[in-house]
């Protein structure tokens, strides 16, 4: 595995993202994504970390409505909790298994196996994927897509927001050079025909908030089939 | 839906002007935090409690929670502030920041029936550059930070606090926004985006390298 202190992330997230996932309004798809990259990006940590003082401020200078319990109340209710209550832990999602290296934990917590030992699917000459979306009924994408080097992606764009993290390997297209750690955040005004540059394969998460729009014929034919 | 928006402040300051009231409040909010984490101070709790409670229960209605739940999950809230306090590190953020991200995540917990999904602090690839070598020098400009936070968010036009307010306190989205304001999703982001950059256009030079980045969001 690459070392990570020699990573140097360039792609960053937009400040709308940033203040989008601060507020909480995100899916959990598009959540995942980010939270990879903050991994490996103190940079756009700190950019998470100024939105949500933003958050604390909008409360502060918020007008409060009334409630039920006073101070003494609730701590009268703690005390009679006692030590029971400080049992319930606020962790979340378990402890440390189910880790891959190299993989941000986010996105490890998701994956059964190693990425090489994926059940991958095979959707196009060059490209295939491992779908990791629960909710059959959402709209958009989330997947890891396994991008074979020179692969080519059709050219498309996005009604909304299109998120990708590059876990391994690195691409190209219009917009500019991808590599591990990197995120691409575009919205709808971008279209874009990522070329895969690495010599390993490139491993992309990608998460969308609705389907792709392809702009050729054949790709138009093959997106439902693609999905993405 | 403004109501609980106050007006821009008025006047012709070309820049923001630290807010004496707010910086005390904040300083007196961290320390009552602090003393519960280190005394158990029922006092200090009470502060908390009473500033903090009914703006809290005000958020969680925000995104259309029942008042009953709403009250009951602001005292679990607070109770979770009780006994969480020793985590709160005032060299890292305001009470306030520390408050919202607590009631938050648990807003998410609540209507979404999953977690927010975050950094994990023991990930072994975390990029601890700015984390470990800049923490002393950010320690020191933390209260700087936020006395600028506070003032530009004082003084943001009002079009851009709207958006911000419906964001964060009734937690919709920006298409959301955008077709509660009848608005094209273009402005409501460009509203979003100016209020952001307001915040960080005040925190001079804080950080060079926000500047220089490409956000991909050219026209």
């Amino acid at each position: 595995m690459s070392s990570l202190q020699t990573m140097s992330v360039n792609h960053h997230l937009t400040d709308e993202t940033i203040q989008e996932y601060s507020a909480g309004a995100l899916s959990v798809p598009m959540e995942t994504l980010i939270a990879c990259h903050l991994t490996v990006c103190a940079h756009c940590r700190a950019r998470v970390e100024r939105a949500d003082q933003i958050g604390g401020f909008m409360i502060s200078a918020s007008d409060g409505v009334e409630v039920s319990a006073s101070a003494a109340d609730l701590l009268q209710r703690a005390k009679a909790a006692g030590s029971e209550s400080s049992t319930r832990s606020t962790g979340p999602r378990g402890d440390s298994g189910n880790l891959i290296s190299g993989v941000p934990r986010p996105l490890g917590r998701l994956l059964p196996k190693p990425i090489n030992q994926l059940a991958w699917k095979r959707i196009a000459p060059g490209i295939k994927q491992f779908n990791l979306d629960v909710d059959t009924n959402r709209k958009g994408a989330f997947k890891l897509l396994h991008l074979t080097p020179g692969a080519t992606l059709s050219d498309h764009s996005h009604e909304d927001r299109e998120l990708t993290y590059v876990v391994r390997g690195s691409y190209h297209d219009e917009i500019g050079h991808f590599k591990t750690g990197d995120i691409a955040d575009l919205d709808g005004h971008h279209s874009h025909k990522p070329v895969i540059d690495s010599k390993e394969p490139c491993i992309a998460l990608i998460a969308t908030h609705s389907p792709v729009r392809y702009s050729g014929i054949l790709s138009r034919l093959m997106q439902p089939f693609v999905g993405i | 839906m403004t109501k609980t928006d106050k007006p821009p402040t008025a006047g012709g300051r070309s820049k923001a002007a630290i807010d004496p009231a707010a910086a005390t409040l904040r300083k007196t909010m961290g320390d009552a935090l602090v003393a519960i984490g280190r005394d158990r101070d029922e006092h200090a709790f009470a502060l908390i409690y009473n500033y903090y409670a009914g703006r809290i229960k005000s958020f969680l209605m925000g995104k259309g929670m029942n008042e009953d739940t709403a009250d009951e999950l602001t005292q679990e809230i607070m109770l979770t502030v009780w006994r969480r306090a020793e985590s709160y590190d005032p060299k890292k953020a305001a009470a306030s920041t520390w408050l919202f991200t607590i009631a938050r995540n648990r807003r998410i917990d609540y209507l979404r029936g999953n977690s927010r999904i975050e950094v994990e602090l023991d990930d072994e690839l975390l990029d601890i550059r700015t984390t470990e070598s800049d923490t002393q020098a950010r320690f020191v400009a933390q209260e700087q930070v936020a006395d600028d936070i506070d003032a530009a968010l004082a003084v943001l036009p009002a079009e851009q606090r709207q958006v911000m307010h419906l964001s964060y306190f009734r937690g919709m989205s920006h298409g959301a926004i955008a077709n509660w304001l009848d608005l094209p999703i273009g402005t409501v982001k460009s509203r979003i985006r100016l209020a952001m950059q307001s915040v960080k256009s005040n925190l001079k030079g804080e950080d060079d390298v926000l500047e220089r980045d490409d956000y991909l969001d050219s026209e």
